[in-house]
């Protein structure tokens, strides 16, 4: 859908028995920007094109480590199964106020991520990038203008039990300061509220039924002012604009129907 | 259903699923744990380097935790992480460096790198920790810029 991934490269004979390093496959290329060539049917390619990637050292609220677990108790399936599975899925199991959409090679180094959320009734179009896939375990990173600023690992091991445990762990801070005012009101809350989803998805596509745990720790507690200009990119703000300026657009093409 | 039918079922459910505990156990057993070596070396008044051999992942993070505390003792103003020897790095073990960072900047440390190869260059700046770590060809020149 974008860029070529390194498992697309075609890791070919003519290639030397290189030195490249065992996870080479599995990280993304770097890309001064996000160019989307192709968009997913639903999604809307608002706040993604042309937008840098940014970090968990980029934004500016306070950074926030957060673990969610569940426990895949009584079933046999191995951590690779349960990425698979999950990487397979990703959008069904979300829940339907956050929508996601995948390309067609779906949850690959690489690949692009369109979301399509609602926030307190508005709507957040927005998207993350797929920067890493192994096995057992992807991490998406989040644009210029998403309302976090970092990124989110969803992944699978065995625990000392011999339980397989799914787990999503997002090292991110608020992108901005309007962004982080909501996450302090509401929206850490609402974004817990998605990832336990998930994860009671995924567990209830293995038939199980466990709680979500989740473990939350302020890595960095400071606000980082000078980042306060990535209010600009603010995906909130611009996906509300795309909105009153198509429904405009609708409402002026309906009147000049009705005139003619 | 009888009592005794009913307690055979429910003996035989619980030895199937004993049975799963025991094939996941054994596939445990069978799985890499942290599999990383980091030295400490302190080489002046003002710089510690920390030479990172192997993989860094998220069993690395005691070893590498441990390595800090022993590198900042004192008044160190840098620490240096020798990438020479990296060599498996997921994006577990990119969160355990955002980690260090920030308790490296609490400190009023600086957190310098060489060593990295031009594939974990690449990660550092797709990842955008090359805004905040700096990033130099050899030991000499990231010693020099940490005392500086």
């Amino acid at each position: 859908m974008t860029d070529q991934t390194p498992q697309s490269e075609g890791r070919g004979e003519e290639r030397q028995p290189s030195r490249e390093p065992r996870d080479a496959a599995f990280w993304a290329q770097r890309v001064e920007r996000l160019e989307v060539s192709d968009v997913p049917a639903g999604a809307a390619n608002v706040n993604v094109q042309g937008r840098r990637e940014v970090g968990a050292l980029q934004g500016f609220g306070q950074l926030w480590q957060k673990t969610y677990r569940v426990h895949l108790a009584g079933v046999e399936v191995t951590p690779e199964e349960a990425v698979r599975i999950w990487k397979e899925r990703f959008p069904e199991f979300q829940p339907p106020n956050s929508r996601f959409y995948p390309s067609m090679a779906g949850v690959a180094p690489g690949e692009v991520l369109f979301i399509s959320a609602s926030v307190g009734g508005m709507p957040v179009y927005t998207g993350v990038r797929v920067i890493y896939a192994d096995d057992e375990s992807f991490t998406v990173m989040t644009p210029e203008g998403h309302p976090e600023s970092g990124w989110n690992t969803f992944s699978a091991y065995t625990d000392e039990d011999g339980t397989t445990v799914a787990q999503i762990q997002s090292l991110a801070r608020a992108n901005d300061p309007v962004y982080e005012i909501g996450f302090r009101i509401m929206g850490a809350t609402e974004q817990e509220r998605i990832w336990t989803h998930v994860l009671k998805s995924l567990a209830a596509h293995f038939g199980v039924n466990e709680p979500v745990t989740m473990e939350k720790v302020c890595v960095d507690p400071k606000l980082q002012w000078s980042q306060i200009k990535n209010l600009w990119h603010n995906a909130g703000a611009r996906s509300m604009l795309y909105t009153m300026v198509g429904a405009g657009r609708w409402m002026r093409g309906l009147m000049r129907r009705r005139g003619t | 259903m009888g009592a005794e039918e009913l307690h055979g079922s429910l003996h035989a459910l619980r030895g199937e699923f004993e049975g799963v505990r025991l094939i996941n156990r054994e596939r445990r057993e069978d799985m890499p744990q942290a599999q990383v070596k980091m030295d400490v070396r302190k080489v002046n008044d003002d710089v510690s380097v920390i030479d990172v051999k192997g993989e860094l992942t998220a069993f690395a993070e005691g070893v590498l935790m441990d390595a800090y505390n022993q590198a900042s003792d004192g008044k160190v103003h840098a620490i240096v992480l020798n990438f020479e020897g990296l060599e498996y790095m997921n994006s577990s073990g990119i969160g355990l460096l955002v980690t260090l960072l920030i308790r490296v900047n609490r400190e009023k440390q600086r957190l310098l790198t060489y060593g990295l190869s031009e594939h974990y260059r690449n990660i550092f700046q797709i990842t955008r920790l090359d805004d905040a770590i700096g990033i130099y060809d050899s030991e000499e020149e990231a010693v020099r810029a940490g005392a500086a």
